[in-house]
């Protein structure tokens, strides 16, 4: 085979469960190595390579001192692929930028607060350019499998831009609606294949929102199933909040990356 | 063709008997709903059956089918050809119905032939249905709540027997040398008549007007106020149009294998409900509004199916109806574009 394009792996703030699934997704594709390189990957070797062509990076921006170490991988990589829904919408690391961060912080660390340095949490495309994304709490080993095709092709990966609920009801699953409880799949990102609805629990949208999602009246709908509008509020926040509150901003006309 | 009895005892036998050279698939239940599904034995078949999430067109046009697979080396590509044998068995009449406007629309125009493939492989066995099978159905009004061809099979359950219309003499073939099988009697006849004549009241008649009336009514219904009103309760998750038996919207990709040597070309249920259905080159989508995407759907289903076709595009099954979480349902939208209050009729018809 010809020369294979060098990959390394970076993780910012994240439970890097993303990265254990590539290492699952190499147990069932192991046709990935023949493919490409690794010269850097803390969950699967030692060396780390300085050279690469692909940085997939997991986890959230969450410090100032992330952002040089996030600029000088774009510097060197040739592209750079957003890995989870931690690189891809903040995570669930962005609850906390609805709340008082000095307060959050001594509730983390107590009187040792004042020895970390903390701000709102983003996605690293709020800091460098991103490529490729590759969504999910964790992401699906099935698409990272499909996104490097696509970059290794140099195509931009085509990912699902509907909602959960057309993966849902083409299994024909009983809808969670239907069972009493309350979902975001109409205004989730597909592409888990509806994976907890499918084992009966709420979608939380960890892929993010669909593009123009009807908010308003998913939430007249959470109503009428009996959600009070701090439960629903609480629903969104799981992995929403960064997402939500940029279109706030941009509703009230002061919109930022 | 002729008429015939089987005695409902003789339908393991049946089934068995088909399974023998084919698939045989029919209603069954799953997690308190019905869905279709292979039928091993007739301890799995409820014939029986409310309505099913998804429509039996899956088998002549699945959520998701191989149409080619290629190697990057130059050489011809090779067309997929999986059709596979299948008796269904048990379909409702509004799905029968559904089937002969999907065989219009693949075969006229454009010859599909992964469709044909299956659609020759196939044979119906249709079930007369003898109440209405959920509040949401709304066959009656539809014209759909009997067939009278379009089958192979045509099932009526007489109670220890069905009675079986054989439509086609591949329907027939499906019955050789079972046991038990005879000749329907002038007996058989009349009961099938009296069961025919005791059902029809049993089904209302759901739209405030005559269903010819649709597309002219729809004709006039274009710039109406409603259209803005569901698009501001639509979801937008294709839920109605995933469930729809008579939606055929697909979109064709490539997956290629990880070492870039080999692929395949595929085809997958599309639904004009998504932001990105009617998004073309330069990012521009032509329908961006929910509303103007439900008043689509709506217009295919009542009027541009029958300009095109000749058939009505919805078969009032209220598979649609009983998935919208927003309760958006066809019966409901025209009989509101029906009411003389309805504001924006007027307007587009003065």
């Amino acid at each position: 085979m010809a020369v294979r394009p060098k990959v390394a792996f970076f993780e910012f703030t994240s439970c890097e469960g993303c990265q254990l699934t590539v290492v699952d997704s190499l147990q069932t594709h192991p046709e990935l190595l023949e493919a490409v390189e690794i010269v850097r990957f803390r969950e699967a070797m030692s060396e780390k390579g300085d050279d690469y062509l692909i940085a997939f990076i997991e986890g959230s921006c969450t410090r100032p001192s992330d952002e040089p170490h996030l600029k000088a991988i774009r510097e060197r990589a040739g592209v750079v692929v957003a890995l989870g829904a931690c690189a891809h919408l903040g995570g669930v690391n962005a609850i906390r930028n609805r709340q008082e961060l000095s307060e959050l912080r001594r509730y983390v660390y107590g009187d040792k607060a004042e020895w970390y340095e903390t701000y709102p949490a983003r996605p690293i495309s709020a800091v460098i350019p991103v490529d490729a994304t590759i969504p999910g709490c964790p992401i699906d080993r099935e698409e990272f499998i499909r996104v490097v095709k696509a970059v290794l092709q140099g195509r931009a990966p085509q990912l699902p831009d509907y909602p959960v609920c057309v993966e849902c009801k083409l299994k024909e699953n009983v809808c969670l609606y239907l069972r009493g409880k309350t979902c975001l799949g109409p205004i989730a990102l597909a592409g888990c294949d509806a994976i907890c609805p499918t084992y009966g629990d709420s979608c939380e949208a960890c892929r993010g929102l669909i593009p123009n999602p009807n908010i308003e009246s998913l939430k007249n709908v959470l109503a009428e199933h009996g959600l009070s509008v701090e439960q629903t509020m609480a629903k969104m926040t799981m992995f929403l909040t960064y997402q939500t509150m940029e279109s706030e901003a941009a509703a009230h006309g002061n919109g930022k990356r | 063709m002729s008429f015939k009895v089987i005695p409902k005892a003789a339908l393991p036998d049946w089934i068995e008997q088909m399974r023998r050279s084919q698939r045989v698939v029919g209603p069954k239940p799953l997690h308190g709903q019905h869905v279709f599904g292979e039928i091993h034995g007739a301890a799995e078949i409820d014939l029986d059956y409310p309505t099913t999430v998804i429509p039996p067109k899956k088998y002549l046009f699945p959520q998701q089918e191989d149409l080619l697979t290629y190697k990057l080396d130059g050489s011809a590509p090779s067309v997929v050809q999986d059709a596979e044998p299948t008796v269904v068995l048990g379909l409702h009449t509004c799905d029968l119905h559904a089937l002969h406007l999907l065989d219009r629309v693949f075969e006229k125009t454009h010859v599909d032939q992964p469709y044909m493939a299956r659609r020759a492989k196939t044979t119906l066995v249709s079930i007369e249905c003898l109440r209405p099978c959920m509040s949401h159905s709304f066959c009656k009004s539809m014209g759909t709540l009997s067939v009278t061809d379009g089958f192979d099979l045509h099932l009526t359950d007489l109670g220890d027997d069905y009675g079986v219309d054989v439509g086609t003499p591949k329907g027939a073939a499906l019955l050789d040398g079972l046991k038990g099988v005879r000749e329907a009697t002038g007996d058989d006849r009349q009961r099938v008549n009296r069961i025919m004549t005791e059902k029809w009241p049993r089904f209302p008649l759901r739209l405030e007007f005559d269903v010819t009336e649709l597309p002219s009514l729809l004709s006039v219904s274009y710039d109406s106020k409603l259209w803005d009103e569901l698009g501001e309760r639509c979801l937008a998750c294709a839920m109605c149009t995933n469930v729809c038996p008579t939606c055929y919207c697909f979109n064709v990709a490539d997956e290629v294998e990880l070492t870039l040597t080999a692929g395949k070309r595929y085809r997958v249920w599309d639904s004009c409900q998504l932001d990105k259905f009617a998004t073309v080159a330069d990012g521009h989508n032509f329908r961006a509004k929910r509303g103007a995407r439900q008043r689509h759907r709506f217009f295919r289903k009542g009027k541009y199916q029958t300009d095109a076709f000749g058939l009505l595009g919805c078969v009032g099954c209220g598979r649609c109806a009983q998935a919208c979480l927003v309760d958006i349902t066809p019966v409901d939208t025209w009989n509101e574009l029906h009411r003389p209050a309805t504001e924006g009729t007027k307007e587009a018809a003065a």
